[in-house]
């Protein structure tokens, strides 16, 4: 199966019953982002252009000792995205890979410096990622508790909310063993877990929902209407629509680093699903056309 | 509701352009007490901030420098044994085999007291300079101050250095029992030690601030890093006695009150009987000034840069 074939939809019955989503008022702004751009420095790699063709060998060598030295180079992820966030919304981010959803993310988070333009907020965000590795060489319950004090708690409080943690994880004994012996499954909870630990007033989740059981969609979903009914903003990046419209209520669609839509999450979701669509189907057409001539 | 709805379903919407206008933004923020994201603290603030994260420091020094022996059979004995193993090198070397005395009376315990505590200065340098980069995932998780990360890489390296400093101890205690060599005795100043570590450890950290800060922004300086700290190998007298090779000039003198070499002389004053290294109050002075210089200095350097760190 190629990157292409990438299903988007994930079965119906594996999700939490749709249209279930709390009646929470929408409030004021929690979070203003204005005219945001992010640029990483990427070191390791230089486009240099063709190098084979009517050259003189002078250029030829200019060109590619410059692959060779300072090769530095800036992407671009997000290229100027605004949009406020307000209050009990629950806000879907969805794009194809490489359209800057996780980088927007973060960024909102406060752990990416904007390159340009501005992220306001209410409170402390919280970002929760199946990326986002803690320290693999380290236990369960280190872990919990390096994660625990960076949110801000005492060691006392981490402790006292140790079981509690284990518990929701699901993971038993396990904690005690190092991180890179989990599975994608567990470390992914354990993280969830973590996150857990404050109610933040923005909660972002980065995947989370994708890896993991029925029973931890369920208790994640439990978890994320209380940060939701506690008048808190939900961001939830994921690649399977029919999740975004079961939990979300509103839906960004990035395209390339831009925001192309933003509204209601069926219609937006809906849109974006097409064009998934049409994209999957371009590509298998492709495919079978290379394998006729081939 | 913002963005059409493309009529051609291959082709994504044209990007929404635009700015919210800075007016606005400001009312907004104004009207709901907002806080801007991604800006550089407050210098009060930043202290404020890293002094209520002082257990996570704590915590994630001793959790590094707990991991880096987990992974053997032996696993924490070896906090011990590659000390040990290594001052037993420094013995064999310069004690038995070469059996130079460089004007000391105890070259074995000279040099295995210096080549200890430089050992500390050298991996809180060369640590705290990748410290930024190596935890980039750290940072891209979770939000915290970033001055936490060459603080703790510091403090992992003294959390593995305590027992190396017990070695050299006993290491410098034995070397007395051999017959070559004048005897070092337990004295009631051997309770210096901690101090000079104390403030080696103050001084680890301000330079661990300041190579963080320029490693992160330029990556090449971390391979000129091992060339300077081998220049500061030789300039500080790990192996030999800076007054009897460099002399009284003003060169010699340089060189004996540079920081590292303070902290050389302060733990060797505390511990060995060498004639040639009196108890000198105005080194602890010198020790305690450069501790509290470098570290003001590389904090405020490190802070500086808080809104650059890991955009790469």
């Amino acid at each position: 199966m190629t990157e292409a074939e990438i299903d988007f939809e994930v079965d119906p019955e594996d999700l939490p019953e749709i249209s279930d989503q709390p009646d929470v008022p929408i409030g004021g702004p929690s979070l203003v982002v204005d005219d945001l751009h992010i640029n990483y420095r990427v070191f390791g790699g230089k486009k240099v252009g063709a190098q084979y063709g009517k050259k003189s060998w002078f250029t030829r060598l200019v060109s590619q000792s410059r692959e060779h030295v300072g090769a530095v180079q800036t992407v671009s992820a997000i290229r100027g995205v605004s949009f406020v966030a307000r209050h009990g919304e629950s806000i879907g981010i969805v794009g194809t890979n490489g359209s800057g959803k996780s980088t927007l993310l973060r960024a909102v988070a406060g752990l990416i410096p904007p390159t340009k333009g501005t992220v306001h907020v209410s409170g402390e965000p919280s970002l929760l990622g199946v990326n986002a590795v803690l320290m693999r060489e380290l236990t369960g319950e280190r872990n919990i508790m390096i994660g625990g004090l960076a949110l801000g708690l005492t060691p006392q409080q981490v402790r006292d909310r140790f079981d509690e943690i284990v518990d929701f994880a699901g993971i038993g004994d396990a904690v005690y063993l190092p991180m890179k012996t989990y599975s994608s499954g567990m470390s992914a909870r354990l993280r969830f877990a973590i996150s857990s630990f404050a109610t933040p007033d923005i909660l972002m989740i980065d995947e989370a929902l994708a890896t993991g059981d029925a029973t931890f969609r369920q208790k994640s979903k439990a978890r994320m209407e209380v940060v939701r009914s506690e008048a808190g903003t939900i961001f939830l990046v994921s690649h399977s629509l029919a999740t975004v419209k079961a939990i979300c209520t509103r839906v960004l669609w990035l395209h390339e680093g831009n925001l192309v839509m933003d509204g209601p999450s069926e219609v937006v979701a809906d849109a974006y699903g097409r064009f998934a669509r049409s994209k999957r189907l371009e590509a298998k057409a492709q495919r079978a056309q290379r394998r006729r001539r081939g | 509701m913002v963005g059409e709805i493309p009529d051609d379903p291959t082709v994504p919407p044209p990007p929404l352009a635009g700015s919210i206008g800075q007016q606005r933004v400001r009312e907004l923020v104004d009207e709901n007490g907002l806080t801007e994201l991604g800006r550089r603290p407050s210098f009060k603030k930043y202290v404020t901030e890293l002094w209520e994260h002082r257990s996570f420091i704590t915590v994630l020094a001793q959790s590094k420098a707990y991991a880096k022996n987990q992974n053997s059979y032996l696993g924490q004995v070896w906090s011990v044994l590659t000390p040990t193993l290594n001052a037993l090198v420094y013995a064999i070397i310069f004690g038995i085999v070469l059996e130079t005395s460089r004007g000391l009376e105890n070259v074995i315990a000279f040099i295995v007291v210096g080549t200890f505590m430089f050992r500390f200065f050298e991996r809180s340098i060369s640590g705290g300079a990748k410290s930024v980069q190596s935890n980039a995932h750290l940072m891209r998780s979770l939000r915290f101050p970033r001055a936490v990360l060459p603080a703790s890489t510091v403090m992992a390296e003294l959390t593995t250095a305590i027992p190396a400093f017990v070695v050299m101890c006993v290491v410098s205690w034995a070397s007395g029992l051999l017959p070559a060599y004048p005897s070092v005795s337990v004295t009631w100043y051997w309770l210096l030690l901690p101090f000079a570590i104390l403030l080696m450890w103050m001084f680890n950290t301000g330079c661990a601030f300041i190579v963080a800060r320029v490693v992160a922004i330029t990556p090449d300086i971390q391979n000129i890093i091992p060339v300077l700290l081998r220049f500061g190998m030789y300039g500080s007298g790990v192996i030999f006695s800076i007054s009897h090779y460099a002399g009284d000039g003003l060169f010699g003198t340089l060189l004996q009150y540079q920081p590292v070499a303070v902290y050389l002389y302060l733990a060797r004053a505390s511990l060995l009987q060498e004639p040639s290294i009196p108890h000198d109050p105005v080194m602890w002075a010198f020790g305690a000034g450069w501790a509290v210089l470098f570290f003001v200095i590389g904090f405020v350097v490190f802070w500086r840069g808080e809104e650059r760190y890991g955009r790469d």
